[in-house]
C-alpha cells in the first residue's frame, strides 16, 4: 500500500449543492463539450437554499494505490481575483463491502464514483465518510429496521415486495410483458453521460447525426432520422409517402400499423387504407395485393400510394418474414409503381432469425422504421430510414408532429451503445423464448398450447383453449404465487405476461431477462398442470402475492 | 500548483495551463485521453473555448441550446425508470405531479416538445369539426408550428393583432368571436403566449390576463397559455406561476429552454383533459418508454436552474444598457422592453441589415483581437428585416456577457 500523503488545500467557491456531502468528495463543476474541445461553464456562487461558504479547507488524500483516485483540475483563472476551483472524484472501493457498518445495504452504484443503498434504494456518492453519515441517518436506520432487523443481502435479480397483509416476500419477477420494458444498463448510461450534445433542431447534435448515419449505413439506405417512438416513425413514413391528398395505403389486417397505432394515419394523416388478410406466417397474398390497387381514373377511389409490410410480424408471433417473399413483394411494388414501407420495429431480431443482414431484408423497401427502445434496450427512440429526399420531408413532419428534440444525443447515445452491445446478443433472447415455449410444449397440456415452430424470434404466443382457461386468467395465474407452488418450487416466481386476445397470452424475452429468470419462468410454466384453471383461487387456500406492476 | 499523480499543472493567472479533462472529471491526470472526450485544451482567460482554439464563442441564438450539466446528467442516470406507456415510470410521474402542483392544476403530461404540447392542447379543446382558435398574429402557435393545428386537427386560426407588449385587444377579441352563423367556424379556444417570444420575451401584464379570463368566461371560451418560458415570466413579475395561470384551462411549459433540460415539455390541465392528452400523445407518436431519464433532467432543472433564472434577465439588462449607451448607433434597443432573457436589437436597415449585423458579430474582424483583448464570436439570429434577437441562458456566463458587450459596442461604433 502506497503511503498516504495528506495535504490541506484551500477550496473556494463551493457550489451550494455540494456542501452536504463529505468533504473528501467534491463533485465536478459543469463542463460542456462542443465539437471536440471543451468549454467550462461557470460555477454558480451561492445558489438556492443557503449561503455557500466562501472557502473551505479540504484534506486531500493522494497516491492511494488501487483505490481512490484524486484528480485535480484547474478550472478557471480570473485575473482580478485568482479564483481557483478544484474538483475531486473518488471511486467506490470494494474493501468497504466488508466493513460492518456497510453490511447488508451497500453495493456499487451506477457509475464508479457512486455507491448504492439497497435499503433506501438510493444512489450515494462513493466516499467513506459520506456512506457512514448515510448509515447513521435516521431514515436509513428506520428503513433498515423495518425491512428486517438482519436482512440478508437481496440476491441479484430478486425483488422485495410487501403483500396486502403487510408480509414481505422475496420474489423473482420475470417481466415478459414486452421488450419495451428494458432498462438502460450501467454501461449504456455511461455512454449517455459521455455523449457530445448539441441542439438537434438546429441539426447540431453530433451524437444524433452519428446514430442516423450509422443506421442508414447499416440498412444501406441514404439517410435516417431519429424520432421519439416507433409509432411516430411509422406515422411519418406513411404521411411522407402519402404527401398528397386522397391517398390510400395497403396494410396487413394484423399489422401494428393497422391495429395498434390508434388509427393515426387516418386521424392525423388523413390517409385512408385497405387491409389485406395476413397469413399465419405474417405475409399476405401477392395476388390479392394486385386486386386492391385502385384505378387512378376512378373518381370514387382514393389513390393507392403505399404498401406496408411488418417484419418481423409481431401479432403473428414475432415471425420473421421469408426473404424470398420480401423480394417478390418488392418486385411487385416496382411493377405497380408503388413504394414499399417496412415496419421493422424489431428488424434486427428478424435479421438474427434469418441469419442475414438487416440491409438484405429491406433491400427492396423504400423506407423502413426501426426501434431502439425494444429489444435493443435503449430507453426511447426509433428511426425512419429512406432516401435523402424522403428524410428531408420526414424531418419536416417530425417537427410539426412535435418530435423535434433538442439535446436528444443523450438518448441517441443509448441507441448507439445498443447497436454495439445489445444487437450482437439478440440471439440469446430467441434462445430464451424457445426455452419458454419448449417448457410448455413438454407439458402436453391441451388447455395451453404453443407451436415451437412458430417461435422465430423473442416472442412466444401461448394459446388458451378458452374452455378451461382463457388468456386473462392465465396471465393472472402467472402473476400470482400460491403456497403450494412456493413449496414445490422453493422460490416465489411472478411471471408477467400480456393477454393480447381472449385466448392468446404473449411472452416477450429481452436483454433484461437473464438465464436465471428463464429458468424460473420455465419452472413456473411447468406448474401449469397443478393449477386449478377454473374461476378464482379460493381466498383461504393460499396466501397470494399478486403483482400488477413491478416494484422497483 | 501542487503535483498530483505525477503531473504538474501550470495554472498561473491569465496564462492557461494544459489540462486534460473528460466529462465527469474522470480523466486521470497524466493519462492519455481519459474517459469521454479528454481533449487537450488551452484554458486561457476564463470561459468557453470553442471551435477554432482560442476564440470565445458566445452563442445567443436560443435558450434551447442549454447543455445538461454534469449534476443534471448524474440525476438522469440515477433516475428510477419504467415503461411510461404503461404508466410505470416513477420519475415521469414525479415530474408530472411536481409541475402540476407548481402550476396549481390537477394533472400534467410529459411530452417531447412544446410544439406537441400546444398541438395537443388545441386539438383537444377544438375537438369538434369546424372549430376555430383565436390567437395573436405573432405567436408561436400561429407562426412557428408549421400550421400543425390545421394540418392535423382541421382547426382554423383567427389571428388577432399583437401589441408590442405581447397582448392583444380584448375588444378585437370580442368582435372576432362571431355569432353562430353558417359562414363562420365555431370559436372554440383562445390562446396566449407568456412570455411572448417574438415581441422580445415580454411578460404579459397580470391585470390583462385577469381581464382576458373574465372576457373568455363571458364568451364561454376556454383559455390555453403557451407558457414555454412561463417561469421566466414568473421570476420577472415576482409572482408564482400558479397565480399567472390561475384562470387558464391548459398550459404548456418547456423544460428544454432556459430551464436547461435536454428534451421535454409539460402540458398541464385538469385530470380529465390530461387523460385525453396522453391518448393523443400516443397517437401522435409521443409515447416514450423509459423517458424518466429525460424527466429526471426536468426535475433537476426545477430544483437547481429555475432559482437562477433571474441571472439570465440581469445579463440581458447589462447588454441592453450597453447597446443603449451607443448613442446614434445603427443598432438600438429598448432596455425597458426587455423583461426577461430575450433582447431584440433594432437595426437601421439603411446602415446595416440584421443579416449583415449577425454575420459581423460572428466574425472576428481585423484588429479586433487587439482592440478587445481576445477573439470573440457572437451568434445571434436575424428575425426579420429590422430585428436581431439574442437570448441569454445558464450557459452564458457573466464573462461571456462582458465579452459580448465589448464586441457589440466595438461593432456598433464601427458601423457608419
Amino acid at each position: 500500500m502506497v503511503g498516504r500523503k495528506k495535504k490541506d488545500v484551500v477550496v473556494t467557491n463551493m457550489k451550494d449543492e455540494y456542501i452536504g456531502h463529505s468533504i473528501e468528495v467534491t463533485p465536478f463543476a459543469d463542463s460542456d463539450i462542443e465539437g471536440g474541445s471543451l468549454s467550462m461553464g461557470a460555477l454558480e456562487d451561492g445558489g438556492p437554499g443557503g449561503a455557500v461558504p466562501a472557502q473551505m479547507t479540504v484534506s486531500v488524500e493522494e497516491g492511494i494505490e488501487g483505490g481512490a483516485e484524486m484528480e485535480v483540475v484547474e478550472m478557471k483563472h480570473s485575473p482580478e481575483k485568482k479564483r481557483r476551483v478544484r474538483i475531486y472524484s473518488q471511486k467506490f472501493r470494494k474493501e468497504w463491502l466488508h466493513l460492518k457498518e456497510f453490511q447488508g445495504w451497500l453495493t456499487e452504484g451506477i457509475t464508479d464514483d457512486r455507491a448504492h443503498c439497497t435499503v433506501c434504494d438510493k444512489e450515494l456518492l462513493a466516499g467513506k465518510s459520506e456512506l457512514l453519515k448515510h448509515s447513521r441517518g435516521k431514515k436509513h436506520r428506520t428503513r433498515a429496521a423495518k425491512s428486517n432487523p438482519n436482512p440478508p443481502p437481496v440476491q441479484h435479480g430478486l425483488s422485495r415486495v410487501i403483500d396486502e397483509d403487510g408480509m414481505p416476500h422475496l420474489l423473482r419477477i420475470v417481466d415478459l410483458r414486452s421488450d419495451t420494458v428494458t432498462q438502460p444498463s450501467r454501461e449504456m448510461k455511461k455512454a449517455m453521460m459521455e455523449a457530445t450534445l448539441g441542439d438537434d433542431v438546429f441539426s447540431e447534435d453530433p451524437t444524433v447525426k452519428t446514430l442516423e448515419d450509422r443506421v442508414a449505413q447499416m440498412l444501406e439506405k441514404e439517410a435516417a432520422l431519429f424520432v421519439p417512438s416507433g409509432t411516430m416513425a411509422n406515422l411519418i413514413c406513411v404521411m411522407t409517402h402519402c404527401w398528397g391528398r386522397g391517398s390510400e395505403v395497403i396494410v396487413g389486417d394484423q399489422s401494428h400499423l393497422h391495429l395498434w397505432a390508434q388509427g393515426g394515419m387516418a386521424q392525423i394523416g388523413s390517409v385512408h387504407h385497405r387491409t389485406i388478410k395476413n397469413l399465419p406466417d405474417g405475409t399476405f397474398s401477392l395476388n390479392e395485393v394486385r386486386g386492391l390497387v385502385r384505378d387512378e381514373h376512378d373518381p370514387q377511389s382514393p389513390l393507392t400510394s403505399l404498401i406496408c409490410v411488418e417484419n418481423p410480424h409481431h401479432n403473428a408471433g414475432g415471425k420473421a418474414i421469408p426473404l424470398n417473399w420480401m423480394d417478390e413483394l418488392g418486385a411487385l411494388c416496382s411493377e405497380l409503381g408503388l413504394p414499399l414501407h417496412c415496419d421493422g420495429a424489431r428488424l434486427i431480431n428478424a435479421s438474427v432469425a434469418l441469419g442475414t443482414s438487416p440491409a438484405r431484408i429491406v433491400q427492396a423497401c423504400d423506407s423502413v422504421s426501426l426501434c431502439l427502445n425494444k429489444g435493443l434496450g435503449a430507453p426511447m427512440g426509433s428511426l425512419v430510414i429512406g432516401t435523402k429526399e424522403f428524410i428531408a420531408k420526414a424531418k419536416r413532419l417530425r417537427k410539426v408532429l412535435g418530435g423535434g428534440l433538442h439535446q436528444s444525443g443523450i438518448v441517441a447515445a443509448a441507441g448507439l451503445w445498443a447497436l454495439d452491445h445489445v444487437a450482437p446478443r439478440l440471439s440469446w433472447d430467441h434462445t430464451h423464448a424457445r426455452a419458454l415455449a419448449q417448457s410448455v410444449c413438454e407439458e402436453h397440456s391441451s388447455a395451453v398450447t404453443v407451436d415451437l415452430k412458430d417461435v422465430h424470434t423473442n416472442v412466444v404466443l401461448l394459446h388458451c383453449d378458452n374452455i378451461r382457461v382463457n388468456a386473462k386468467k392465465l396471465c393472472q395465474r402467472l402473476a400470482s404465487v400460491t403456497d403450494e407452488e412456493s413449496d414445490e418450487l422453493s422460490e416465489q416466481i411472478v411471471v408477467m405476461a400480456l393477454a393480447i386476445s381472449d385466448t392468446t397470452v404473449r411472452l416477450v424475452t429481452h436483454c433484461d431477462i437473464r438465464k436465471e429468470d428463464v429458468r424460473s419462468a420455465t419452472r413456473k410454466l411447468k406448474c401449469l398442470k397443478y393449477i386449478k384453471l377454473d374461476v378464482h383461487l379460493p381466498a383461504n387456500s393460499c396466501s397470494r402475492v399478486s403483482v400488477v406492476s413491478p416494484l422497483l | 500548483m501542487a503535483d498530483l499523480a505525477g503531473e504538474t499543472m501550470n495554472g498561473g493567472g491569465g496564462g492557461g495551463g494544459e489540462i486534460k479533462v473528460g466529462v465527469g472529471g474522470k480523466t486521470r491526470v497524466g493519462e492519455e485521453g481519459g474517459v469521454g472526450v479528454g481533449a487537450k485544451i488551452r484554458v486561457g482567460e476564463e470561459g468557453r473555448v470553442g471551435v477554432g482554439g482560442k476564440t470565445r464563442v458566445v452563442d445567443l441564438r436560443s435558450d434551447t441550446l442549454t447543455y445538461p450539466s454534469l449534476g443534471m446528467k448524474t440525476a438522469m442516470m440515477e433516475a428510477i425508470l419504467g415503461d411510461d406507456v404503461l404508466g410505470e415510470d416513477p420519475t415521469v410521474n414525479a415530474l408530472q405531479e411536481r409541475v402540476a402542483r407548481l402550476l396549481g392544476k390537477e394533472s400534467a403530461a410529459f411530452l417531447p416538445s412544446g410544439t406537441m404540447c400546444n398541438l395537443i392542447a388545441v386539438l383537444l379543446h377544438c375537438d369538434r369539426r369546424g372549430g376555430e382558435v383565436l390567437v395573436g398574429d405573432n405567436c408561436h402557435i400561429y407562426r412557428w408550428e408549421q400550421g400543425g393545428i390545421a394540418q392535423f386537427g382541421g382547426v382554423h386560426s383567427k389571428s388577432l393583432k399583437t401589441h408590442p407588449d405581447g397582448t392583444f385587444s380584448l375588444t378585437e377579441l370580442r368582435q372576432a368571436v362571431r355569432a353562430d352563423n353558417i359562414h363562420f367556424p365555431r370559436p372554440s379556444l383562445v390562446c396566449v403566449e407568456n412570455t411572448h417570444n417574438m415581441e422580445g420575451g415580454k411578460v404579459l401584464p397580470l391585470s390583462w390576463l385577469d381581464e382576458l379570463s373574465v372576457t373568455c368566461r363571458e364568451l364561454g371560451l376556454p383559455l390555453h397559455m403557451d407558457g414555454a418560458r412561463l417561469l421566466n415570466a414568473s421570476v420577472s413579475l415576482g409572482v408564482s406561476p400558479e397565480r399567472i395561470v390561475r384562470d387558464f384551462d391548459s398550459v404548456t411549459i418547456c423544460l428544454s429552454k432556459g430551464l436547461g433540460a435536454p428534451v421535454g415539455s409539460v402540458l398541464v390541465s385538469s385530470a380529465a383533459f390530461i387523460e385525453r392528452a396522453k391518448r393523443l400523445r400516443k397517437g401522435l407518436g409521443g409515447g416514450m418508454r423509459q423517458s424518466g431519464v429525460l424527466a429526471a433532467a426536468g426535475l433537476y432543472a426545477l430544483q437547481h436552474i429555475y432559482p437562477r433564472l433571474s441571472e439570465d434577465h440581469k445579463h440581458v439588462q447589462i447588454i441592453a444598457k450597453a447597446v443603449n449607451e451607443c448613442v446614434g448607433g445603427a443598432v438600438t434597443c429598448d432596455p425597458s422592453g426587455a423583461h426577461t432573457n430575450i433582447l431584440m436589437l433594432t437595426c437601421d436597415p439603411a446602415r446595416i441589415t440584421p443579416a449583415q449585423f449577425c454575420t459581423r458579430m460572428e466574425k472576428v474582424g481585423e484588429g479586433e483581437e487587439a482592440a478587445l483583448g481576445e477573439r470573440v464570436s457572437c451568434r445571434l439570429i436575424s428575425i426579420n428585416d429590422t430585428t436581431v434577437r439574442l437570448v441569454t441562458y445558464k450557459d452564458i456566463s457573466l464573462d461571456d456577457v462582458e465579452a459580448l458587450v465589448k464586441k457589440l459596442v466595438y461593432v456598433i461604433k464601427g458601423i457608419a
